[in-house]
């Protein structure tokens, strides 16, 4: 039944649109469906099968659904053209301190999963 | 054949058709993370938008069939994420920590940087939402007010640097245990850093994808708090 899958996606997406536009939130619409959804699934103590099943479903489609934002770039060519190497550099550089921090903070720890 | 570049159908067909052949070629090339699909398709979109002349507009009339099914996505990643709630029960003050403070570090370093390097203060905000994983950075990123292009390119060029550089750092540095490993790949690299942690082993791919889950929830409940 990934139809009720795909249905009960929806359902939570206009929940988190409800919710933002009701209490104000500054959260995205599909962060708080998401939330929401999380805490549904924390409640009930397993995933429904349908769930499941357009889960599977979609997953693999995922970067198909991002192509058409991420082709905006186009619009961006002049801040590429003049600060493109610069924002390159300033990308790898973050990662350094980041990375070997989460590495530190996590090797007192044992591996269990 | 000009009037095709004014069809809708006529870019959604092509989204589709550039997504397909990405898929060949990642797979041809045993999974190349510079032959990812996405990556893959958009760049033959945007060959073919400026050679034809097109506005982005004219795509995005087509595209944005495609776009639709993003939130309803994003939704969906709650299922991952409950799997993993069960799974970090043991050491989960750690992970949290390590998150938090590592995903803190790299983002202010690349926001700052870039406000003071720039001065502009939308790109700025923009590369804050470098370490989440792309679906979400983009709602983030509009929900900024940042720009959400950037931010998918922002956090495709994190995870390809992140995948490229953090094994070696990590190895050098003596601190590649596997869980400190899938940690930083899944905060500082995402989805690509924990396809990355895979080659590493399966530890350090479960530990990336729960680091990158957790880092993507709190990026997108904190940020649009802070900015």
């Amino acid at each position: 039944m990934t139809v009720l899958g795909l249905l009960l996606l929806l359902v939570f997406l206009l929940l988190g649109l409800v919710l933002q536009q009701l209490l104000h939130m500054p959260l995205p619409a599909s962060i708080l469906g998401m939330l929401l959804l999380l805490f549904f699934l924390l409640l009930r103590g397993k995933t429904p099968e349908s769930l499941n099943q357009i889960s599977r479903t979609l997953s693999p489609l995922l970067p198909l659904f991002i192509i058409p934002v991420s082709v905006g770039i186009v619009t961006q060519k002049t801040l590429l053209q003049e600060h493109g190497l610069l924002l390159f550099g300033i990308m790898a550089l973050s990662l350094i301190p980041g990375a070997l921090l989460c590495a530190w903070i996590m090797k007192g720890g044992k591996a269990e999963l | 054949m000009s009037f095709l570049f004014a069809t809708p159908l006529f870019w959604t067909t092509l989204t589709i058709a550039a997504f397909a052949l990405g898929q060949v070629l990642y797979r041809r090339s045993h999974n190349h993370p510079l032959l990812q699909p996405m990556l893959v398709g958009m760049v033959i979109l945007v060959a073919v938008i400026e050679l034809s002349g097109s506005s982005y507009q004219s795509y995005m009339a087509g595209g944005d069939y495609l776009n639709q099914m993003l939130a309803p996505v994003v939704v969906m990643l709650a299922v991952p994420m409950y799997a993993f709630v069960h799974a970090m029960r043991k050491e989960w003050l750690r992970i949290v920590v390590a998150v938090s403070l590592g995903s803190a570090v790299t983002i202010f370093v690349a926001g700052g940087l870039t406000y003071w390097l720039l001065g502009d203060e939308v790109v700025a905000k923009t590369a804050l939402t470098k370490s989440i994983t792309t679906p979400i950075a983009v709602a983030v990123a509009e929900q900024l007010g940042g720009i959400p292009a950037l931010a998918a390119a922002f956090v495709m060029v994190s995870g390809l640097l992140g995948a490229f550089l953090i094994p070696s750092l990590l190895k050098v540095t003596k601190l590649n245990a596997p869980q400190s490993m899938g940690v930083a790949l899944g905060v500082c690299a995402h989805a690509i850093g924990t396809a990355r942690a895979l080659e590493e082993g399966q530890q350090q791919a479960a530990y990336a994808a729960m680091a990158m889950t957790l880092t993507g929830v709190l990026h997108a409940i904190v940020l649009p708090l802070l900015f």
